[in-house]
């Protein structure tokens, strides 16, 4: 990728200049202290020409004179600007040296500088390289996030075509290897079945990475649709820790829920909120020791509803606080069990939370482990 | 459970129809056809009628949904349930709206397959034509 800081010269070589003064004299000057610069000049006498000039070469900068017959200078950057917009050519009024209320004027008109007369060939070829570079620098800069943008998007696409294809064949993988374990189809040896279990959770894990990176592709590619239906927090809330608290007993942690708001109704989409709600709940338990309780409480306040889930792992560390909730942010601290991480969950968590818009923040607890808090706004 | 009836499985990769089928077997299915794609599909249940179709969405050439549509037209009774891997909600709302009468995602875990498969058959049909397990 082209270095935006790199910007010589030769990069302003042939970049196009406006001149708009009636006094020949003053064009003959500028003229010629531009010469050997290798701008393409174009001069204008009046207002009116100016206008036609611009229209004509489209320039790069407008070096405007304030009294002009016709339409005076102030009046044609106005015109200029109202015309060309914010991607109009920057205009830099060149001005009597005591008028300092043109060059208040010449700002409010639009102009981004002013040259003051009589003319200091050094001061003025370095105000115009400086606007020429800064607009050149826009205008990559443009160009670069435009094919940026672009190009996430075909990553995009490209990730959730590789994401969808690859999931029917782990599904079979990671189905049939359930099969084997089960003994459905027939015993196996001790050692067989241990390289099967392999293979069922390897899948199983490759599963779970490719449906996060589905969820990723879905919601960057702004498809993320939400079904919002009024719905008990308390309730939803209820059915995962229900669920994750079968998985937890593995590790004999143990999930509670603090006494709940009796109701908390809100407009959620229940299938992605559930999503965030598994997600902080199995990171929860995945990051504290065995033995643990993990603690989550519904909260209900006037205009917000939310929950919270506290855990006793190690906590963030304060240099990886902003690494959180980026994709991939996969942080130091490991999974007390083997259990695997795909580092998506708290990224596709918080853009669900964003799109119903709330909030999800993370803060260390004083006792040791940590809270995640998603709030979400709950519309009278 | 023991379904009585007949199954037509559609789906145009070998490797799910395997694990559908294994999951098929602990119904003890009357009898299981299997199609590779949506022409097979009608062609076969032209011929013989299917009690039950589980029918996957992503198909080439002829999809789920342009099956589903055809199916209903050759009998309106027929049961279908469709197999999605990541069918959206609209997909879904445009089965059920044609009338498939479920859906069941591929990456589900066996059992709760099974489980859908179970209360689908339940919900569906007479009695008569399934018998449930002995506690």
């Amino acid at each position: 990728m082209e270095n935006l800081a790199a910007l010589s010269e030769v990069d302003l070589i042939g970049r196009k200049i406006l001149i708009v003064d009636d006094d020949r004299i003053n064009l003959r000057i500028l003229s010629g202290i531009l010469h050997g610069e290798r701008y393409e000049i174009t001069l204008a006498e009046s207002g009116e020409a100016a206008l036609e000039a611009y229209a004509k070469a489209m320039p790069d900068l407008v070096l405007l004179d304030v009294v002009l017959p016709g339409i005076d200078g102030f009046e044609t950057c106005r015109t200029l600007k109202h015309l060309y917009g914010v991607d109009g050519a920057p205009v830099i009024f060149i001005t009597a040296k005591s008028e300092s209320d043109d060059v208040v004027q010449g700002l409010a008109a639009g102009g981004v500088d002013y040259l003051p007369k009589p003319f200091k060939p050094k001061e003025v070829l370095a105000r115009i390289r400086s606007h020429l570079q800064s607009r050149t620098l826009i205008e990559r800069q443009k160009l670069l996030v435009e094919q940026l943008s672009k190009a996430n998007a075909a990553k995009n696409k490209f990730l959730g075509m590789a994401a969808h294809d690859l999931r029917n064949p782990l599904a079979s993988i990671r189905g049939l290897a359930e099969f084997l374990c089960d003994g459905t189809v027939g015993p196996m040896t001790p050692e067989q079945l241990d390289l099967v279990r392999t293979i069922h959770d390897a899948s199983q894990s490759m599963l779970d990475l490719v449906n996060e990176l589905l969820d990723v592709a879905t919601i960057e590619a702004g498809e993320l649709k939400l079904q919002l239906e009024p719905q008990d927090l308390s309730v939803v809330l209820g059915k995962s820790i229900f669920l994750s608290n079968i998985e937890a007993a593995k590790k004999s942690t143990r999930i509670v829920q603090t006494e709940a708001p009796a109701v908390a109704m809100t407009m959620i989409d229940q299938a992605k909120i559930r999503q965030v709600a598994d997600n902080l709940i199995s990171n929860a338990v995945k990051f504290s020791p065995p033995s643990s309780t993990i603690t989550v409480t519904v909260h209900a306040a006037p205009g917000v509803r939310g929950f919270s889930v506290q855990d006793q792992g190690p906590g963030i560390p304060e240099a990886e606080r902003d690494r959180l909730f980026k994709d991939f942010g996969r942080l130091s601290a490991k999974p007390t069990a083997g259990e695997k991480s795909t580092g998506l969950g708290l990224a596709i968590c918080q853009k669900i939370v964003v799109a119903h818009g709330g909030m999800i923040s993370a803060k260390n607890l004083p006792e040791g482990g940590c809270e995640f808090r998603v709030t979400l706004p709950c519309p009278p | 459970m023991k379904f009585k009836g007949s199954i037509l499985l559609v789906d145009d990769e070998p490797h799910i129809r395997k694990f559908v089928g294994l999951i098929l077997r602990q119904f003890s299915v009357a009898s299981l056809t299997e199609a590779s794609n949506g022409e097979e599909a009608l062609e076969l249940y032209s011929k013989q009628k299917a009690d039950l179709v589980l029918l996957d969405v992503n198909m080439p050439k002829m999809g789920g949904i342009e099956t589903l549509h055809r199916l209903r037209a050759l009998d309106p009774d027929v049961v279908v349930i469709m197999l999605t891997s990541s069918a959206t909600r609209q997909i879904i709302e445009e089965a059920a709206e044609l009338g498939a009468v479920n859906y069941i995602r591929k990456d589900t875990p066996k059992d709760q397959i099974a489980i859908a498969l179970r209360e689908t058959i339940e919900a569906q049909f007479d009695q008569s034509m399934f018998e449930m397990d002995s506690l």
